[in-house]
């Protein structure tokens, strides 16, 4: 799952590798330390000496690109925050590993029914699509979507030599580095590299997943509801000199005092359209962050990934300046009884974005926002004894919005050529992202891809 | 850099317990390192006359056969409310026992275990199987980690949590044989996915009583097809499969590195720290030897080790409630749940986010978590007893909230603040949210 836990790793850093050879030294180094030395020339030069130059040139690379950017565009950071593309994404990550097969159903392949037996769906309730595919019963909102070509469907997402592992799997997703997924997230580098405020990133629940964690930057994160601060003004100013970083503490605690500023951050910029959109009482907004907290699912009372998906909606119709949002639904890992769970996670994952979809059609900024569905791995073919799947390979990937261009994408995995009974991927996860830097975020996916992936038209 | 007394002993405090109390540092200065170590470490095995003053609720006895509530709309209605109130009991059970606690160290390593074997009511449901398993951490978990295992593994709650109680003989789920493999035993890469299903067929068939939750092996459903497991053939029994894994040579460094991971800094089991512990934790498999092995490994009280950690949410609640004296009870009346406070921080006890459990520390660190606290510690520091630091003359004040948190030195930004805060309730509502407290 998305841990991040701070590794001293002391691996030679492979300066052909940029976006994550730094990693094992620059997650030594934290946000401000590295700001404050580069400010310093003396300073660095001593950390350079320290550390060895191949180390540095990558960190010292996108930093001054960042910043040949910044005075290239208008100087004001406020500038800085702005889309390259007008684009919004909305990252949403299911956790445990969705059936991607009872999900976008090969109904009509007569493999389907036979390998996966009493799971296999009624192919009468399956919702068509065409090409002998059809949604899960429980999206009906998400099929009228399709029709109305507003929403892509990557077939055969997935990367080579898969494990089986929950955590390995998120993490390659999460860090797209499937060789060495221990270290920054994908948006993670795009926040380093872009030398950016936590906000232009922002996290709804309060674990910041590590797609949305760089080097230097980590994405800002916010519970449903309104954002006060607590104490006077004055106990406030002194809290803001609490979150000034001191050259004398160490890396974690530096973190913490960084989280502290850009908490501060978070409140002068989106407390007050936060106030303002608090429409729930506190009492909801309590249930809802404890729903989110566990992680939605099967436990969560009401769909913690629609409250998730009302503040996000909130802030794009605000103009907030985040470009990117993360939103989360957990409960997927079905190896036993999977019909009856499988059945509610879909239908909340389908009525909650179709109304955010809906309630995001007025602006602009809401039509060219775009979410993005993935989870870390497929199902196997066969079910098993419990009436459940088990950990598997290939999958699919939704992308939706009003600028989506919808249809098919990808390569359907075959049903009968399989690996450890396993359906294999036909497209590199890489190449949804690799369409995503470009399109939605407005980058240049070299940069932060470790190589090159042919990108996919469904923006 | 070598660390004074105080400082190597209040990280101890912080590290193996939740804190120390001005009294238990001064008793600890008289004793020295190694003795307060030791009996920190003795007490893991030791009563603990303050938690137990924590009535334990009567939880519910699971109907045996929940199939006929499917009929019955009421009944079912009831009982989701009866399970609902349960839940908030257990957590807020659990929650007032370390706060009370006299002898905390037993309760740190059962969230230590917690967050090891990390496993969820939302699916488990029944608060008397989570209550069961929770037990188990407490009075088992300091002795044999193969013997731990074995019993967490045909305890209800993991049977429930990763399936293992629904497999059949004929095509196992691999869920728990895969978890007990990478997270709870050995780590990634120390086996083959020919292992895990080797090992699948032979949980196969593992039930248990769900009224007594007695365990069981169903004979119909259980594989005696001999299996190879780890190069070794003719296993076809899940106890065997424990066995295995528990006393492998990858587990005899997985484990060590876990444990430094929770209470040092983080590692892998590759490091030169982990090759000084395996030896000795190979020998007999004992938690409470290895935590003794950590906590006086030279390391240990290193400058990087002392900032290893950032505290986990638990840790973070606990220790503030404790070192302001405000019993867990009181606290949720007069601060606010504290359940719903964990939760916006992001750790529920009895409720992690999947079976990987929590992070550690970034993980800890975002902007929603930090409002939650600063909003934590400025309500406990007005409600709970500061007279420590109210009472001392302002010039001693600073050193007084050190000592109210086991801190003994604040850095010189954070000093700088703390002594202009307008008065001790702001002063110590800082100090919580500095980053030396925020840390461990």
């Amino acid at each position: 799952m998305d841990t991040n836990p701070e590794k001293p790793s002391p691996a030679q850093p492979d300066p052909e590798r940029p976006t994550a050879g730094t990693d094992a030294v620059a997650r030594q180094l934290s946000r401000r330390r590295f700001l404050s030395l580069a400010a310093g020339g003396g300073a660095l030069g001593a950390v350079l000496a320290a550390l060895g130059p191949s180390a540095w040139l990558s960190v010292w690379d996108a930093a001054a690109a960042a910043e040949a950017k910044r005075s290239s565009s208008t100087s004001s950071s406020k500038a800085a925050l702005g889309s390259q593309t007008g684009r919004t994404l909305v990252l949403l990550t299911l956790y445990g590993g969705n059936d991607g097969l009872n999900t976008v159903i090969p109904y009509e392949n007569p493999a389907y029914a036979a390998a996966r037996g009493p799971l296999a769906i009624d192919p009468t309730t399956v919702l068509p699509l065409g090409d002998g595919y059809g949604l899960h019963p429980s999206m009906p909102k998400l099929a009228a979507l399709f029709k109305d070509s507003k929403l892509a469907i990557v077939q055969g997402v997935g990367f080579a030599d898969p494990n089986y592992s929950h955590f390995e799997s998120m993490d390659i997703w999460q860090t797209a580095v499937p060789s060495d997924p221990s270290g920054t997230g994908w948006l993670g580098r795009w926040l380093d590299a872009t030398n950016s405020s936590p906000l232009r990133a922002l996290n709804i629940g309060p674990v910041v997943p590590t797609a949305l964690v760089g080097n230097r930057i980590q994405a800002a994160a916010i519970a449903p509801g309104p954002l006060v601060l607590p104490g006077t003004r004055g106990d406030q100013a002194l809290y803001r000199e609490l979150a000034a970083t001191s050259s004398h503490m160490g890396t974690l605690q530096m973190e913490a005092a960084e989280s502290c500023a850009d908490l501060l951050e978070v409140d002068r910029t989106l407390g007050p359209v936060l106030d303002r959109d608090a429409g729930s009482t506190s009492a909801e907004a309590s249930a809802g962050a404890l729903a989110i907290a566990n992680g939605g699912g099967q436990s969560s009372s009401g769909n913690v990934l629609a409250t998730q998906l009302s503040v996000v909606a909130n802030l794009i119709l605000a103009e907030a300046p985040s470009e990117v949002y993360s939103v989360q639904l957990g409960g997927f890992d079905t190896h036993a009884d999977q019909l009856p769970t499988q059945q509610t996670l879909l239908g909340d994952l389908d009525s909650a974005v179709s109304a955010f979809l809906d309630s995001i059609s007025t602006t602009r900024r809401g039509r060219d926002t775009v979410v993005l569905v993935y989870t870390e791995f497929g199902r196997r073919l066969a079910g098993n004894a419990s009436a459940g799947t088990d950990h598997g390979w290939a999958n699919v990937a939704f992308v939706a919005g009003h600028s989506v261009k919808g249809g098919f994408f990808g390569d359907a995995p075959s049903l009968t050529d399989l690996s450890e009974g396993n359906m294999i991927y036909t497209t590199d996860f890489r190449s949804v992202y690799a369409t995503v830097l470009e399109q939605v975020i407005g980058v240049a996916p070299s940069r932060l891809l470790d190589g090159k992936f042919p990108q996919l038209a469904f923006v | 850099m070598a660390h004074d007394l105080t400082t190597q002993l209040a990280q101890l405090y912080r590290r193996l317990a939740f804190g120390a109390s001005a009294s238990e540092l001064q008793r600890a200065l008289g004793a020295g390192y190694a003795a307060t170590a030791a009996a920190l470490v003795a007490g893991l095995s030791q009563p603990d006359p303050g938690a137990d003053t924590i009535a334990t609720p009567a939880f519910m006895t699971p109907p045996a056969d929940p199939a006929v509530l499917r009929s019955d709309p009421v009944a079912r209605r009831q009982l989701q409310q009866q399970l609902s109130a349960e839940r908030a009991e257990l957590m807020g059970w659990w929650i007032a026992r370390m706060v009370a606690s006299t002898n905390p160290a037993r309760e740190k390593l059962t969230l230590l275990l917690h967050a090891h074997f990390p496993t969820g009511i939302s699916k488990v449901r029944y608060a008397l199987y989570m209550y069961g398993q929770n037990q188990i951490f407490r009075t088992q978990g300091a002795g044999d980690f193969a013997a731990l295992t074995q019993a967490v593994s045909t305890d209800p709650a993991m049977l429930i949590w990763l399936d293992a109680a629904s497999d059949e003989a004929s095509d196992p789920n691999e869920n728990f044989a895969r978890e007990l493999m990478e997270r709870f035993t050995m780590g990634i890469g120390s086996y083959t996915q020919a292992d895990v299903r080797a090992a699948a067929y032979c949980f196969t068939g593992w039930r248990f009583n769900r009224r007594t939750g007695q365990f069981s092996i169903a004979p119909r459903q259980h594989s005696d097809a001999p299996q190879v497991f780890l190069g070794q053939s003719g296993i076809n029994a899940g106890n065997q499969v424990i066995d295995l894994v528990t006393h492998s040579a990858a587990s005899y460094r997985f484990i060590p590195s876990s444990f430094w991971s929770l209470l040092a800094a983080p590692t892998t089991p590759s490091s030169q720290v982990v090759s000084d512990l395996a030896p000795g934790y190979a020998a007999d498999r004992s938690i409470a030897n290895l935590l003794q092995a950590i906590v006086i490994h030279p390391d240990f009280l290193s400058t990087s080790t002392g900032d290893g950690l950032i505290k986990q949410p638990v840790e973070y609640v606990v220790g503030a409630l404790r070192a302001l004296g405000i019993p867990a009870g009181a606290a949720a009346t007069s601060v606010r749940p504290l359940v719903t406070v964990l939760a916006e921080m992001g750790q529920v006890p009895f409720d992690p986010p999947s079976v990987g459990g929590w992070g550690q520390n970034t993980y800890w660190l975002s902007t929603a978590a930090a409002l939650v606290r600063w909003k934590f510690a400025d309500q406990v520091a007005r409600e709970g007893d500061i007279s420590v630091v109210a009472d001392s003359a302002p010039a001693a004040r600073l050193e007084a909230a050190g000592q109210l948190l086991s801190i003994p030195n604040w850095s010189a930004t954070t000093a700088s603040v703390l002594r202009r805060a307008p008065d001790p309730a702001t002063m110590v509502a800082l100090a919580l949210v500095a980053p030396e407290y925020v840390s461990n």
